[in-house]
């Protein structure tokens, strides 16, 4: 009986069942696979997490607010190309540059929410025309070539370790405070569940649409930058297409964290786990030296498992 | 009885929807060539019994009867099968489809499995003669007018060759002539032995089509007998169980209070050049029919939808409120007409729906202060008897306390003007009686209510004054006493454009 209503509170709370697959996935590949548990492959399974989890939060605020940013990839590959060559050479510490290069992100977040406000485009019409624009735009920039980062803070982004954790892992988990508190202890984030589920009844109420849609994407852009900053920091190279694997992965981990695709129901608490998940995932391919094809094959198989176990949709 | 077996009939039926009994052991039968009316008050379970009949839903309990033998479980298939066929108030039309086309949808004739377009068009093209449609049948249903779009509909049901035909409010959207050969095709069908059901508020129309009456009242049938020697009278006083009186709170007339709306030359929407003013304690009600740009009135005050006026004061604003932002802050608080689409966020919990225009005003620390906001919460769920856990969704409350919850969440912000659109609509007897109750209160408190209904009786009873709408323009205003709910309806069809303001 209390089984019974542990395991049932269980199936109703999503981001618990990410959570508990990922505990099951690693002490399994733990007791079985070689290596896989020693602290260094863990940890670097959490610094690729991180980078996911960074641009998952965009990804999550925009998906609950009933959107979907497919512009991510390419504001990651727009930040990774762009500090090496707008970072002014008379700053030693890079944080110029680094600073610059958020704004872009962040104003091209903006850009994505003004066609959607004044121009009434959609979401997924509006970030698609953004994402192609920006790689056009970028094969004008930089060419075919790879370009390379001195930027101090950029570099120490991607390989700093202070008290052994990776400065990429405590970014995230600045990020992952601020988006919790910003979802379940700040007016905005019940603002932005409303506005999700009926944005007609949301505007009656006195929402301010626009004003959610301004920050919420522009919050999307800056999120990017800042895993495009991380990528280029670990890389030590920006090129075109670097940020292209990010999309997907980045709505995987929303929606294998139980948020509705629909929007109005959901939290960053499920992308967390979800992320983890996914690299988690990789990572296990790689050991067992198998082909890539199989991740994308156990991704998709795990979306749709994870979906029908909880029945999110179906309760709409 | 008249000796003949029902082609459909209903025994003891019961539904309810979320606890709620919406039907209690309904009894109903429907009999070749009789002309039968189904009369009740809003919510009085009208259409859920058609669903029922119609297998879109199945009964909690009694059984379904067709040709008298039970059915275990109808399906809308099975009912299909057994020659049932409903036209639905909502019309359920492919806008982007021809005439033809929506007329023969999911019954069309194929040859070789595929759509045969030339027997379509001719079984399309009699079915259009029968209900007097003359538009050409290559033309897509969007184009038409809604009352021409109500009789492809009717010709839609007429297609399948129904041996029951019910139509649930026909009539509202047709024109006087569209209505009589309306009438003249169901009198039609009944001689050729076609059972039909016909829902309609408009009681002359029932008395001059019908035959026999069944009528619903809270889910009990309260009448189910031949409409030969029934009076008007004797009819709404089955449908309502008592008097009007005793619905309605007394009346008390307003003490004159400040000005908190006043506009010249107001138009928004469907609304053109409209002068109204109305002080703090008043009741206005806002009267018409359907569509008449009362709705766009009450937006327009409220920021929602763009608005221009040559003059406007509201609630000390020199001017039009820009948008709902602004209209909350002044004051003002607007309860739509749908609460499902507008007014509530449904899958949300109670307490998330009564918290969304208050959020940002207990804060503790720059966070939700959480404690505060649930003390909120309980405090507004007592004063509006909301009974139970409010952290369920919102959906699973009756529509009465729905409602409660769409009025109940502006509460907190103190508003000094609610502008509310049909808040009774779809709610049951009981509820109703609260929120008159508690709509007499707030007035007594120095609020302004306008009350925009499509239920004149309460616009007769609650209200200091009715501005009654007509293609956008306010046509009549009628004080206390005055509004008579003949003159509301005399006025709302044009028949007298007389002042008699307040």
């Amino acid at each position: 009986m209390k089984a019974a209503s542990i395991s049932r509170g269980l199936l109703r709370n999503p981001p618990l069942i990410t959570l508990a697959l990922v505990a099951l996935v690693w002490i399994v590949a733990g007791l079985s696979l070689r290596g896989f548990a020693a602290v260094g492959h863990l940890r670097y399974i959490l610094e690729l997490s991180a980078i996911i989890g960074i641009v998952a939060a965009g990804q999550t605020l925009v998906i609950l607010v009933g959107g979907i940013d497919l512009s991510v990839g390419a504001v990651i590959t727009v930040t990774a190309i762009l500090l090496p060559l707008i970072s002014p050479d008379w700053d030693p510490t890079g944080l110029l540059g680094v600073v610059l290069t958020l704004a872009i992100a962040a104003v091209i977040g903006l850009a994505n929410a003004m066609g959607q406000v004044f121009l009434k485009v959609p979401a997924i019409i509006m970030t698609l025309a953004m994402a192609t624009f920006l790689q056009g735009l970028l094969v004008l920039i930089a060419g075919g070539s790879a370009v390379s980062v001195t930027n101090e803070a950029v570099i120490w982004l991607g390989s700093a370790r202070p008290f052994g954790v990776p400065a990429g892992i405590i970014v995230w988990i600045a990020v992952a405070a601020a988006v919790l508190t910003a979802i379940h202890r700040r007016p905005f984030g019940a603002r932005l569940l409303a506005l999700g589920a009926n944005p007609l009844a949301a505007r009656l109420s006195g929402v301010d649409v626009s004003r959610t849609t301004f920050a919420v994407y522009a919050l999307a852009g800056l999120f990017s930058g800042l895993a495009g900053l991380l990528v280029l920091g670990m890389n030590r190279q920006g090129y075109v297409g670097i940020g292209d694997p990010y999309l997907m992965t980045s709505i995987a981990a929303v929606v294998l964290g139980g948020t509705s695709i629909l929007g109005g129901r959901g939290s960053y608490a499920g992308t967390i786990p979800g992320a983890i998940l996914l690299v988690t995932t990789t990572a296990l391919i790689t050991v067992v030296n198998a082909s890539p094809g199989w991740r994308s094959i156990m991704f998709g198989s795990l979306i749709l498992a994870l979906l029908l176990i909880s029945g999110r949709e179906a309760q709409r | 009885m008249d000796g003949t077996t029902p082609l459909v009939e209903a025994r003891g039926i019961s539904k309810g929807f979320f606890g709620n009994p919406v039907l209690k052991a309904v009894d109903i039968a429907l009999h070749p060539g009789r002309i039968h009316a189904l009369l009740g008050e809003n919510g009085a379970g009208k259409s859920t019994l058609i669903n029922l009949l119609s297998g879109a839903l199945q009964p909690d309990g009694g059984d379904i009867r067709v040709d008298g033998k039970p059915v275990t479980r109808l399906t809308p298939q099975g009912a299909r099968a057994a020659g049932v066929a409903v036209v639905q108030q909502e019309l359920s039309l492919a806008a982007e489809l021809s005439i033809a086309e929506n007329i023969g949808l999911g019954a069309a004739p194929r040859r070789f499995g595929l759509l045969d377009y030339r027997a379509l068009r001719d079984r399309a093209a009699a079915a259009s003669a029968l209900v007097g449609l003359t538009e050409p049948l290559e033309m897509p249903v969007g184009d038409l007018p809604l009352g021409r779009r109500q009789m492809v509909e009717i010709a839609k049901a007429l297609f399948r060759e129904p041996r029951v035909l019910i139509l649930d409010e026909p009539t509202s959207s047709l024109s006087a002539h569209e209505a009589g050969v309306l009438s003249g095709l169901v009198r039609t069908l009944a001689a050729r032995g076609v059972a039909v059901l016909y829902i309609s508020h408009r009681l002359n129309e029932v008395q001059a089509l019908c035959d026999y009456v069944t009528v619903l009242k809270d889910g009990v049938v309260t009448a189910d007998r031949s409409l030969a020697d029934v009076s008007a009278e004797g009819l709404v006083r089955l449908m309502v169980g008592r008097d009007p009186g005793d619905m309605f709170p007394a009346f008390k007339p307003a003490a004159a209070g400040e000005h908190l709306i006043r506009v010249d030359g107001f138009s928004a929407g469907a609304v053109y050049d409209v002068a109204f003013s109305a002080r703090a304690g008043e009741i206005v009600g806002i009267g018409g029919l359907i569509g008449q740009g009362q709705e766009d009135f009450l937006l327009g005050l409220y920021g929602a939808i763009p608005a221009v006026a040559s003059s406007a004061a509201i609630c000390g604003v020199g001017h039009l409120l820009a948008g709902v932002g602004a209209a909350t802050a002044a004051g003002l608080a607007y309860v739509p007409a749908d609460r499902k689409k507008e007014g509530l966020v449904l899958p949300h919990t109670i307490a998330a729906n009564l918290m969304l225009p208050s959020l940002g005003r207990l804060m503790r620390h720059g966070l939700r202060d959480r404690r505060g906001e649930a003390a909120l919460v309980a405090d507004l769920a007592r004063q509006l008897a909301i009974r139970g856990d409010t952290g369920r969704p919102v959906q699973a409350l009756s529509g009465g306390n729905q409602q409660k919850v769409a009025l109940a969440k502006w509460l907190p912000l103190g508003p000094r003007v609610l502008l509310l659109n049909d808040p009774t609509r779809g709610v049951d007897v009981g509820t109703k009686r609260e929120i008159y109750l508690m709509l007499r209160a707030f007035a007594d408190a120095g609020k302004l209510i306008l009350l925009l209904s499509s239920d004149t009786p309460e616009l007769v009873h609650l209200c200091d004054r009715v501005a009654v709408f007509r293609e956008g323009r306010v046509v009549a205003t009628l004080a206390h006493g005055n509004a008579s709910e003949e003159a509301i309806v005399g006025a709302a069809m044009g028949l007298a454009t007389k002042e008699l303001a307040a």
